[in-house]
């Protein structure tokens, strides 16, 4: 009788031992929503007139022509 | 769909601040706020590298999560971007932000800090593309304009590439295999996690 007391206890103490052990979930409950005012999006500046393709295809050749081995060999090949 | 990005090459950035100089004549930056600056590691010594850093406009960005009034969104091309008149000048993404890119004017007397001041990959912010607003806060809207950052058209040596993420990478990955060395200087594989990329620090 006395041992299975002196285990409950044991139990007992060992629960609220690990009780803090455990991995408290951080993660936010909440999603995060932008509060402030709509932006206007690239493309619709006058120049493109909404027209999201022509806008890309411009900005695509323009990042291309950071590549300076193309411009080059594109000269050589003109030569 | 185009996903906005910067890469610093460090093999050919020399360090001559061109970038910098750029981005405050571009956006008439005020004295005290550095959106783009340059760092360099091991200087004056053997294998003295320079990269010049901003925002990165980060895919899972810290400051976004950590802004208390929500001032902070991401454009449809990832770029990272604030509204300004929400913000309240806390700090919060200063101490976010791995690239120490959020910059504070100081307003007013004891060192007051002002609204939070970024990179904002010449895409403007929340208000009318082009307007004087705009251009205040924000600085000038290059991108609505079809041209790029203006750091990365100035930039002499072309060290700093900017544009859609898979456009740049294929011109890294170009000189990459020219010159033959590169590739584990910046760990582009970590950075963007591009999916057929080796580990960063691994050469295939």
């Amino acid at each position: 009788m006395i041992i299975r007391k002196l285990g409950l206890i044991g139990v007992g103490c060992a629960v609220f031992a690990f009780a803090g052990c455990g991995e408290i979930d951080q993660k936010a409950k909440v999603e995060k929503v932008y509060a402030g005012k709509k932006d206007t999006r690239a493309f619709e500046d006058a120049r493109f007139g909404g027209d999201r393709r022509k806008w890309e295809t411009t900005l695509a050749e323009r990042s291309k022509a950071q590549n300076e081995y193309l411009r080059t060999e594109l000269r050589t090949e003109a030569k | 769909m185009a996903r906005m990005k910067f890469i610093c090459d460090a093999e050919r950035c020399i360090e001559c601040n061109g970038c910098a100089t750029a981005c405050k004549n571009e956006h008439e930056v005020p004295w005290g706020v550095n959106r783009r600056r340059l760092i360099t590691v091991n200087d004056g010594k053997p294998g003295e590298r320079s990269i010049s850093v901003a925002c990165m406009h980060c895919s899972d960005a810290p400051c976004m999560a950590v802004c208390p009034v929500d001032c902070f969104y991401k454009t449809e091309e990832g770029v990272v971007l604030h509204d300004k008149d929400l913000c309240i000048g806390c700090g919060y993404c200063f101490y976010a932000c791995p690239f120490g890119a959020p910059q504070f004017p100081q307003a007013g007397a004891f060192g007051l800090r002002g609204k939070m001041d970024k990179c904002t990959f010449c895409a403007g912010g929340p208000e009318e593309n082009h307007s004087k607003a705009e251009f205040t806060k924000y600085g000038r809207n290059r991108i609505a304009e079809g041209k790029l950052p203006a750091c990365a058209e100035m930039c002499s040596t072309k060290a700093l590439l900017a544009g859609d993420g898979a456009v740049i990478e294929s011109i890294y990955k170009t000189r990459v295999q020219r010159r033959g060395k590169g590739d584990e200087i910046w760990g582009w594989a970590m950075a963007y996690k591009r999916a057929d990329a080796p580990a960063a620090g691994v050469k295939s």
